[in-house]
């Protein structure tokens, strides 16, 4: 009954202060939303690596088709072709990525088809006639086929990586292709309806997968992803502002004397906050995955995926909200002034963000941070929904984070009575 | 209703942390169940701090205080049960409503439901609050509020009433409304320790007081026995001034 009575109390005095909803449950919608769509291209540059590259095609013949075929099939590439509306040349490539405009070209220099062919088949030549099927060749040294790739030097290694591997990849496959073609054409398939196609690209599959513990999601982390649970729980541990605000207030009001005078109402005090204020965190949590699932496709944002384990996000959240509440009454007994309690406690949430990996993903972070991430309640918690959004993890795979907030929850409630009791008589 | 001691102030000592002088010194008086006993004293007299030490907010530094005949310091929260505090600063819920503060506290001071609006009704209709029940707190007047004040002190029919400064900062109406509730109350039966600057208001009050003056007892009993053994006087004003000196005290 009395729990009952301070959680209705709390209520009351919540719902008659404007600034404290909107501090609880718009502001941190708002949050939500404007880091989602600023931070959406910087997770769609981490997961795509698309990038604009400038094509001088100088050969127009079947090498530059392929690699051009290739390249405009990447998901990745973006080919362009022209400026201007005329077809790009050597000079104009060099300026614009010189200039920064674009951070790679590749330029396909003039007759390199029929220099590599001629290369394939001086090759196959000479392997013909070391095994004595056909006339000593003489050699012709002639220069290598030179392809040139320009790079902004700001351009990223990894992208830089990937392009070259992709060229690279594909005039060995147009290499593999001529040379089949050439050993052929030797043993006197000269016509098309004779030759075998050999098809290179189905000998071996590279199949990319996404390890979840269940195929059902197989999902990315995307700005959506991150940012929904990452802010929710910041905005859950800064349930700290109206909680140490109303109990520091209540304190210097006078209202708080006046229950440490009846007798028995310790407990309950502080067990309806508690209670009360781990509501408030549920519905912040409730409203800001709303928020995920209902908004961000609106605004064209990815929609929020859930996963398959709805205990697992349930038992989640639950901890969460006990960690938040459990550190904002801490926070509140401890301190004696609003000044210093919101000023500790504001400063140490968006430390304990940043290193729990809520600004910046923790796979992103330098190493040192890194390895201290994992000591932050926020780090346990998005690591817990990140296992059971991204990656469907079973409820015993979370069960370590959920411990974790637990205990922190339980230790930092327990202080929180030890210290109110202590200072009920001094 | 007897003559036992209700409260039992025995030598008690308070020094604070940081500070050499006492803030109460071997301080020793009594009250008789069923009476208004007065304690007074100038500014920094110790007589706050008697009265938090007797509601077991502040630990006994020496002696010892029995209410009801238990201890403070060991069944403090037993005596708590049994008693009703209006303290000096209003100890009200601002943004709750008059009726929402006192239910609440009928429900921390473990009132059956049923019995809430009862109660609730009765004191608000006692003390002229009845048509102002739903207005908030923080648009009550300086009046309403000690009226308030007061009432959260009787909801549970405390046995003891421990008023400090009850009347500070009130109007007229209000002051003779609250001092009415009190000599009540006495009939009633309900012991009251008031504490006041209010010499005046205290003289036709109190049957009994304590004067302390830097923590220390200086004069006990009735008017008539202080005056007597102080050599003699008009009223409780000039005795006050007599044995406390007329310094400014801060």
């Amino acid at each position: 009954m009395k729990v009952l009575a301070t959680i209705w109390k709390e209520f009351l005095l919540l719902i008659r202060d404007p600034g404290g909803l909107a501090l609880i449950f718009i502001m941190p919608m708002a949050l939500v939303i404007v880091m989602a769509l600023i931070q959406n291209n910087t997770f769609r540059e981490f997961q795509e690596t698309r990038i604009d590259v400038l094509f001088v095609d100088e050969d127009r013949n079947t090498l530059s088709g392929n690699i051009e075929g290739s390249l405009q099939a990447s998901p990745n590439i973006h080919l362009i072709k022209t400026e201007s509306g005329k077809p790009l040349t050597r000079e104009a490539a060099r300026q614009l990525v010189q200039r920064g405009d674009y951070q790679a070209a590749i330029i396909i220099p003039p007759q390199a088809t029929v220099a590599l062919r001629g290369k394939t088949k001086q090759a196959v030549d000479e392997l013909f006639a070391y095994y004595g099927f056909g006339p000593a060749i003489l050699a012709n040294e002639s220069p290598a086929v030179e392809l040139q790739l320009l790079f902004d030097p700001a351009i990223k290694a990894n992208y830089k990586q990937a392009l070259t591997s992709a060229v690279e990849k594909m005039v060995t496959g147009v290499q593999a292709e001529w040379l089949t073609d050439t050993i052929q054409e030797q043993f006197g398939g000269t016509e098309p309806k004779k030759k075998i196609k050999i098809d290179f690209s189905g000998m071996i599959h590279v199949n990319q997968m996404i390890a979840a513990e269940n195929t059902l999601s197989g999902l990315a982390v995307n700005a959506v992803q991150h940012n929904v649970p990452a802010w929710s729980m910041f905005a859950m541990f800064f349930i700290l502002f109206p909680l140490a605000g109303n109990f520091i207030k209540e304190r210097e009001e006078g209202s708080m004397l006046r229950l440490r005078l009846i007798s028995g109402s310790q407990f309950p005090v502080i067990s309806g906050k508690f209670i009360f204020y781990l509501f408030v965190c549920l519905l912040q949590l409730v409203s800001m995955i709303g928020v995920g699932l209902y908004v961000m496709p609106i605004i064209g944002l990815n929609k929020l995926a859930l996963g398959t384990n709805g205990l697992g996000v349930v038992l989640t959240g639950l901890t969460v909200a006990m960690a938040a509440t459990g550190y904002g009454l801490l926070i509140a007994v401890y301190f004696r002034t609003p000044q210093q309690a919101l000023s500790f406690g504001s400063i140490s949430v968006v430390i304990l963000a940043a290193l729990g990996g809520v600004w910046v993903p923790t796979f992103a972070m330098p190493q040192i941070m890194q390895s201290i991430s994992p000591y932050s309640p926020l780090n346990w918690g998005l690591e817990a929904f990140n296992d059971l959004f991204l990656r469907n993890a079973s409820t015993s795979v979370i069960l370590p984070d959920l411990v974790k907030l637990l205990c922190f929850s339980l230790v930092t409630l327990a202080a929180s009575v030890l210290i109110y009791k202590s200072r009920t008589v001094s | 209703m007897s003559n036992a001691p209700i409260i039992r102030v025995s030598a008690l000592t308070k020094v604070y942390q940081g500070s050499l002088k006492p803030a109460v010194d071997q301080l020793s008086f009594s009250v008789t169940e069923g009476e208004i006993f007065g304690l007074l004293g100038p500014n920094g007299a110790g007589k706050s701090t008697t009265l938090m030490m007797l509601c077991g907010l502040l630990k006994i530094g020496a002696g010892t205080i029995q209410v009801f005949g238990l201890d403070v310091d060991r069944e403090g929260a037993e005596i708590r049960r049994q008693i009703g505090v209006a303290p000096q600063d209003i100890a009200l819920f601002p943004n709750l409503t008059a009726r929402e503060n006192l239910v609440y506290f009928c429900r921390m001071y473990g009132l059956k439901s049923h019995a809430i609006h009862g109660v609730v009704h009765h004191y608000l209709e006692a003390f002229g609050l009845l048509d102002k029940a739903n207005m908030r707190v923080s648009h009550f007047s300086g009046g309403m509020k000690r009226r308030l004040n007061l009432i959260a002190a009787l909801l549970h029919h405390p046995r003891l009433l421990v008023l400090d400064e009850p009347t500070t900062g009130v109007d007229v109406q209000s002051r003779n409304m609250i001092l009415d509730y009190m000599k009540k109350l006495r009939l009633e039966g309900v012991t009251i320790l008031y504490s006041s600057h209010l010499l005046e208001e205290a003289e036709k009050l109190c049957s009994r007081f304590a004067i302390i003056d830097e923590g220390r007892l200086i004069a006990a009993g009735t008017l008539a026995e202080m005056l007597d053994a102080n050599g003699g006087g008009e009223n409780l004003e000039q005795l006050f001034l007599h044995l406390t000196g007329k310094g400014i005290r801060d």
